[in-house]
């Protein structure tokens, strides 16, 4: 072996982020680098060194194995004869608490018995690859509900409307059968009562889903749910759609009208005015929504929410879905605006 | 507004306002089948803002849905506490007029709530049970083409 790879060696073992152990037949420890000494207390690199045996299992906190998270059953230092080139192991380090390691195990030396093993800090990896899947995992559940929600409101607009309707028509058609007063008076109540519920039923698929939103786009899906609430609530949304009744991709469309409605019904629940501005326009290359209202407003820094506190997690998590950005702004007594940009492709606006 | 040839609901809810004392006192009624059966109210008297003109409720929201519901007369002693702070949007009329304690009765027609008669104090008890009551003596069984009907004897 020529000069310059040992001493390549010799700075990898020294330098290296990596704890490297290399342990005998028996399993004692005969060295170990500084990065291995570092995540110990001293009284266990002691005893490590001095070859006590389980002195690692002090610090050991077990590995994952397809059973378990951390366990120690057929743990891979006890038997001599295992090769693992990767595997996860918990160890209880000096100062940080419980840190995940990705460790191999693996004999350099067939004749005398030698292994060595060593430690990958996998903390930030974790840490990426967890944020990584609860992204994943909330993408999928807020698309499981929007899709129910899609299949529910469909049903009772395309079904069970459907057939109400076709029973109001056949209850008119007894109006031009000669009927007494009497009972045209209490047809004409039933009729009514049909409609009102033919109505309730619209309403409660519009609420549900929009169908306006998948046909026609966001514009007209936004002046219906203005509609209704200027209705519901009595205060007055002033509109200002700038898009030309552009389309966009479904799932953007879904989020700039999901967030739309959270900001638009926070400031109804506590603004306490009545009046709100909702722009749409499109600039630089993204869709940009914007609620404001000059109403009491509320302190960004503060943490204690008004209502449940998940209406702005759920706007930013939708926001995210679709690598939007919101800015909400807020000042006691001065109002709330609540920004929104999505990035929209210049190619795929149909 | 034809009715108001026979019956003029403006001038007697202000008379009823004035008799009781109110802040508040107004008219919601049953819209024709064109306009969608939706509840408006139509009179007010002792109003702070117009934005009862916006309110058109459906069966089942807000105060006048809930007594056009019902068909059940409503009282609040206090509001906050009552429906709670949260949901006080749900009630718009009591939002835009700072209603604190109300009571709403139905009004009859043909056997079906017609309209629903709202009176209010932006008082914390401003309005008790016992105004209530009296409110309603006043009302009496008929308020013009319609008749409330507990106040109807079997």
């Amino acid at each position: 072996m020529n000069e310059n790879l040992l001493g390549f060696l010799e700075k990898l073992y020294d330098n290296s982020s990596e704890a490297i152990f290399f342990f005998n037949q028996e399993g004692k420890t005969l060295y170990m680098n500084e990065a291995a000494k570092s995540i110990m207390a001293a009284d266990v690199y002691e005893q490590l060194l001095a070859g006590r045996e389980g002195a690692i299992c002090r610090i050991c906190r077990g590995f994952t194995s397809e059973e378990e998270q951390r366990t120690c059953v057929a743990c891979y230092m006890s038997d001599p004869a295992m090769e693992v080139s990767s595997f996860q192991v918990y160890f209880e380090t000096e100062g940080r608490g419980m840190i995940p390691y990705s460790a191999s195990i693996e004999t350099i030396d067939e004749e005398r018995g030698i292994r060595v093993f060593m430690l990958r800090d996998l903390t930030e990896q974790q840490r990426t690859q967890e944020e990584l899947h609860q992204k994943l995992m909330l993408k999928r559940v807020i698309k499981a509900q929007e899709d129910e929600r899609k299949r529910i409101s469909r049903e009772l607009h395309d079904s069970v409307a459907q057939e109400m309707l076709s029973s109001l028509v056949d209850l008119r058609v007894l109006k031009y059968m000669n009927l007494d007063e009497e009972a045209m008076k209490k047809l004409r109540q039933t009729e009514g009562s049909l409609m009102r519920l033919l109505d309730d039923i619209r309403h409660l698929s519009v609420e549900l889903r929009p169908a306006t939103l998948d046909d026609l786009g966001l514009e007209a899906a936004f002046r219906t749910h203005f509609k209704s609430i200027e209705k519901n609530y009595g205060i007055a949304v002033h509109f200002h759609p700038e898009l030309e009744s552009k389309r966009y991709d479904s799932e953007i469309e879904t989020v700039v009208y999901r967030v739309c409605q959270e900001a638009v019904f926070n400031a109804v629940k506590y603004a306490g005015v009545d009046e709100i501005i909702v722009r749409l326009h499109e600039a630089d290359g993204s869709l940009h929504l914007r609620v404001a209202d000059d109403g009491v407003g509320f302190d960004v820094e503060d943490g204690t929410p008004i209502g449940t506190g998940l209406g702005h997690y759920g706007m930013r998590e939708r926001a995210d879905l679709v690598e939007g950005k919101l800015a909400i702004r807020s000042e006691p007594g001065k109002g709330t605006v609540v920004e929104l940009a999505v990035p929209v492709e210049r190619e795929d606006g149909r | 507004m034809e009715d108001r040839i026979t019956f003029n609901f403006q001038r007697e809810i202000e008379r009823l306002r004035s008799l009781c004392g109110a802040d508040y006192v107004a008219l919601a009624t049953v819209q024709p089948a064109e306009r969608r059966f939706e509840l408006k109210w139509t009179h007010v008297a002792g109003n702070l803002t117009d934005r009862h003109r916006r309110i058109k409720l459906q069966s089942g929201k807000g105060v006048a849905g809930l007594v056009f519901k019902t068909g059940k007369a409503l009282f609040v002693a206090d509001a906050e506490m009552e429906l709670g702070k949260e949901n006080l949007y749900q009630y718009p009329i009591t939002v835009a007029e700072k209603l604190v304690s109300f009571g709403a009765i139905p009004l009859y027609k043909y056997n079906r709530v017609g309209g629903v008669l709202l009176i209010g104090s932006r008082k914390k008890d401003g309005l008790t049970e016992e105004h209530f009551r009296e409110f309603r003596d006043h009302v009496g069984t008929e308020f013009g083409p319609f008749y409330s009907k507990e106040m109807v004897k079997e």
